[in-house]
């Protein structure tokens, strides 16, 4: 059968061979990054019914805080049928969210997760055997609950956001939005939520989605911006005399006091307008702007959370002179979510490096053993570690004697910057902000970010309530 | 009950499909085999075909009531199996045992599948493979009696290009696509046969002309195959011929410029052809980013992807996924059921699979005494290889979908047939070869 021909001039038959082979083996990686990787972004979405044949075998899981309260958990109701229930009511709603009616928040992060078996095999083979479900792997968050409660009671009756989180791993430790919604009831109450004349859009977490001005907790970028326009170098006076005139508009102090002769830490600590404007004014706009966009705004936050709104800041080289003053004070076209805010004093906490912000702390079985464990994740520095020190003591002069000399904060160290925004022409109407973070004696760290809407001073209500957070926190 | 069959019959069938891919890779790549452990090894594969069959089938009989059905084409498919084996061996080249299993394998995953979505297209697949097997071996008899087979290029090219001219007159249109026309009853795909004429007439031109006109013939007979393909707006197949005339010239011309401008030229066409049609657009955002256009062109990819990463690695168990949401699962996404029923392991096993058996044909023409066939073979694994891959590269998202079929696993009687013939060809191609050589010499 093998007659004599000359084989070694066919080698271009194995040329091509190898270029599928590599095509073949190219598809085996990607068909195996998919799986690994890739797969999550399809699983998830809301088109994708699968998830329901898995809870034909599986309990769904119990997701609970860091400190193993639970707050999802399946029961069976009378009809011996499974219903989700979540003791605290609305305490968690917005992070943990909700399984009928399309899921969200946690629920539908971690859906796949959670109707997971993950106990000895020869478990669920007997499971099946005797027509028992198998329990679905829990979720353990990296809320701590008497964080969260302390910043949902002093939230009140207002609306707004309170988020707080270590700098140094990242871990969300609280995270409330007001209005809020029981997910108890939500199919039950689910036209009213949705309606087009309730105003209040309940479901949306305000402090991942929120778009505020952020009044003067943004003169922490523009403070940025200054030290980068001149080398790092702190050199700056002002003689404040309550109000700056920029073209036809007047920039005003709060409760039009004048400061008189400040540096730019003096500047700082009384929140005075009419220096920020003036140091707005005097950055060239374009680098302004990029040193906004170098801390995160403008863009998708760095977060291993679903769904946030990336802030805003428009300045640029064609952009009125007025409206770059107003910009400089945080207010204008420029927003915010409190979460950016939080992760912009979280970073400048760690020495400039941020830490991505995330909820879900770890996977275990019912069994109690870890499937899978988060592992804080660096984003980088943001801010350089000198920069990050400079706005620290800024920060430590607000709280011990600028705008929020008054706030009680007990033995804690506190670094901070208040905030009142306006959010409409009515200039008697202002959302209250503090963002801050707090440092212990073994020098354990938080980040907070609080802001109430319709309040007023940020000094008044969200710095006292900032306090409150740390405390429940630290003790 | 039912469900801890299924449950534990994932770790069986994976184990099976396991073993007989670690086999393959040993018996394609490992060049020092004996010839007695080779042997061996593609007898343990044999037995890893029929425990696989035998195990899915029980597997489906128990899932779908008790179903008799199930068993009885269980058995009438190990007897066609048998069939296949006969006839083979009536050809008989050794070296092709290992190309002889994965067919064999392609078929099970093909018949469980099929019987898993509904009973009644695993009868009908099965069908068609029995009289693919016949009308097959007839053809290569057909083969056999012909006259200076390698001298008929326009015989060859005619055949084609009418065939294909004729689906876009009297075809109908399927997915946006003209592909097929019915007679008596049957849908028939002329594109399939013409894969094998298409072979034929361009390994004819150049083996006939030594000088530039078999390159001249085969180049304007090719770009006549694509252009009607592609007006008839058969993506896939178009690609399926360009391919194979790029590396059969390649293989038969050595010339690694020819190669580069002849893919420089494929590629214009792609961009020009991407330009000009809007169905192609729409592929590639499909491709791109299937979920921003989920309710409309990427439902299809969406619910693949879907179907493939939902259950992982083991996958769902037979017959306990929802391979019915995706769109045309028997045809074009089977590979999708055949990922979330029988898990990513097992698909990417299949994978392997096919990379074998394009390098196992490759052997073939390799040592092929015989030019024209070397060629044949060549263009018929080059279009094996290139179908696989734009099929199970469309279904995972690799490449956008072009709408062609898996070779082998896919419904379908006019591919399963065209395949079956390309199979015996390749299987008997030194045999063929050597009647034509003998004719030579003696007329």
């Amino acid at each position: 059968m093998n007659r004599p021909i000359k084989k070694s001039k066919r080698k271009e038959i194995y040329v091509v061979a190898c270029f599928f082979v590599i095509i073949f083996v190219g598809m085996i990686a990607y068909l195996i990054n998919f799986v690994t990787n890739g797969a999550k972004e399809f699983v998830y979405n809301p088109y994708n019914s699968r998830f329901s044949v898995f809870a034909d075998d599986v309990t769904r899981g119990n997701i609970y805080t860091a400190d193993g309260h639970a707050i999802a958990q399946t029961s069976l109701g009378e009809d011996r049928k499974e219903v989700r229930v979540y003791p605290d009511k609305k305490l968690f709603c917005h992070s943990v969210g909700y399984v009928d009616k399309g899921m969200t928040g946690l629920e539908a992060s971690y859906s796949f997760d959670l109707l997971k078996s993950n106990i000895p095999l020869e478990e669920q083979i007997n499971n099946s055997l005797t027509g028992k479900k198998s329990p679905g792997d829990d979720l353990f968050t990296t809320l701590d609950y008497d964080t969260q409660k302390a910043a949902y009671d002093g939230l009140d009756i207002f609306d707004g956001a309170v988020i707080a989180m270590e700098p140094d791993t990242g871990k969300i430790v609280a995270m409330v939005s007001k209005p809020d919604f029981d997910p108890n009831t939500i199919a039950a109450n689910w036209d009213d939520l949705t309606d087009e004349k309730n105003k209040k859009s309940s479901l949306v977490n305000r402090a991942t989605l929120g778009a505020y001005p952020p009044g003067s907790t943004f003169k922490i970028v523009t403070t940025i911006a200054y030290l980068r326009a001149n080398g790092g170098n702190e050199d700056y006076s002002f003689n404040c005399k309550g109000s700056l005139k920029v073209d036809d508009y007047k920039i005003h102090c709060s409760g039009h006091k004048s400061h008189g002769k400040e540096d730019l830490l003096k500047a700082f600590s009384n929140s005075c307008n009419s220096a920020f404007a003036d140091i707005g004014l005097n950055i060239d706009p374009v680098d302004f702007r990029g040193t906004a966009e170098s801390l995160l705004f403008n863009q998708e936050l760095p977060t291993m959370l679903e769904h946030t709104k990336a802030s805003s800041f428009k300045v640029n080289s064609s952009t009125a002179k007025s409206i770059i003053a107003q910009s400089a004070i945080g207010q204008g076209e420029t927003s915010a979510s409190p979460l950016h805010m939080c992760m912009l004093v979280s970073a400048i906490a760690n020495d400039g490096n941020l830490m991505e912000p995330y909820l879900a702390d770890k996977i275990i079985t019912a069994k109690g053993e870890t499937v899978q464990q988060t592992k804080p994740k660096s984003y980088g520095d943001i801010i350089s570690k000198d920069e990050a020190s400079k706005l620290q003591s800024y920060m430590e002069a607000v709280v011990m004697d600028g705008t929020a000399d008054k706030v009680d904060f007990g033995d804690l160290k506190v670094y901070g910057k208040t905030g009142t925004a306006e959010f409409t022409n009515n200039k008697n109407q202002t959302h209250s902000w503090f963002v801050g973070y707090a440092v212990d004696n073994s020098g354990k760290k938080l980040a907070v970010a609080v802001i109430m809407e319709r309040a007023g001073y940020g000094s008044k209500y969200a710095a006292p309530l900032a306090a409150k957070v740390f405390k429940a926190y630290f003790e | 009950m039912v469900s801890v069959i299924t449950s534990f019959s994932r770790i069986t069938i994976l184990s099976f499909v396991l073993a007989f891919t670690i086999i393959d890779l040993i018996q394609i790549f490992e060049f020092k085999l004996s010839d007695t452990l080779s042997s061996i090894l593609a007898t343990v594969q044999a037995v890893m075909i029929v425990l696989f069959l035998i195990n899915g089938s029980i597997v489906l009989y128990m899932a779908k009531d008790n179903d008799i059905t199930i068993l009885v084409l269980m058995l009438v498919e190990l007897v066609f199996y048998w069939g296949i084996y006969v006839a083979v061996h009536k050809m008989a080249v050794p070296m092709s045992r290992t190309l002889l299993n994965n067919i064999l394998m392609f078929l099970d995953f093909s018949f469980l599948m099929l019987e898993r979505i509904k009973v009644q297209n695993g009868i009908k697949q099965l069908a068609f493979g029995v009289s693919a097997l016949v009308v097959a071996y007839l053809v290569i008899i057909l083969i056999k009696s012909i006259h200076r087979v390698s001298q008929h290029i326009y015989f060859y090219g005619a055949i084609g290009i009418i065939s294909l001219l004729s689906v876009i007159f009297i075809g109908n249109v399927e997915y946006g696509a003209r592909m097929s026309f019915t007679l008596l009853g049957v849908r028939v795909q002329p594109s399939e046969f013409v894969k094998l004429s298409f072979v034929f007439f361009i390994a004819a031109a150049i083996v006939t002309y030594k000088d530039y006109r078999g390159f001249l013939i085969s180049t304007i007979g090719s770009a006549l195959h694509v252009l009607v393909l592609v007006l008839s707006k058969d993506l896939g197949s178009a690609l399926i011929f360009l391919g194979a005339y790029v590396f059969i010239t390649f293989i038969a011309y050595k010339n690694y410029i020819l190669l580069s401008i002849e893919f420089a030229v494929g590629l214009f066409g792609g961009i020009l052809a991407y330009k000009m049609f809007p169905h192609i657009q729409t592929r590639f955002i499909a491709w791109s980013d299937p979920l921003s256009v989920i309710d409309d062109k990427g439902y299809q990819i969406s619910q693949s992807l879907f179907a493939i990463g939902t259950p992982g690695w083991f996958g769902s168990g037979l017959n306990n996924g929802v391979p019915g949401k995706i769109p045309v699962v028997t045809n074009d996404f089977i590979f999708a059921a055949i990922a979330e029923e029988m898990g990513t392991i097992v698909a990417i096993c299949l994978i392997l699979m096919f990379m074998c058996s394009v390098f196992a044909i490759f052997n073939i023409a390799f040592s092929c005494s015989n030019k024209f066939y070397m060629l044949v073979v060549s263009g018929l694994g080059i279009i094996f290889a290139i179908q696989s891959i734009l099929n199970i590269g469309g279904v995972i998202k690799f490449i956008p979908s072009t709408g062609v079929t898996l070779p082998f696993i896919s419904s379908g009687g006019s591919s399963l047939l065209s395949l079956m013939i390309t199979f015996f060809i390749i299987d008997s191609a030194d045999e063929l070869g050597y009647c034509s050589d003998v004719r030579g010499i003696y007329e």
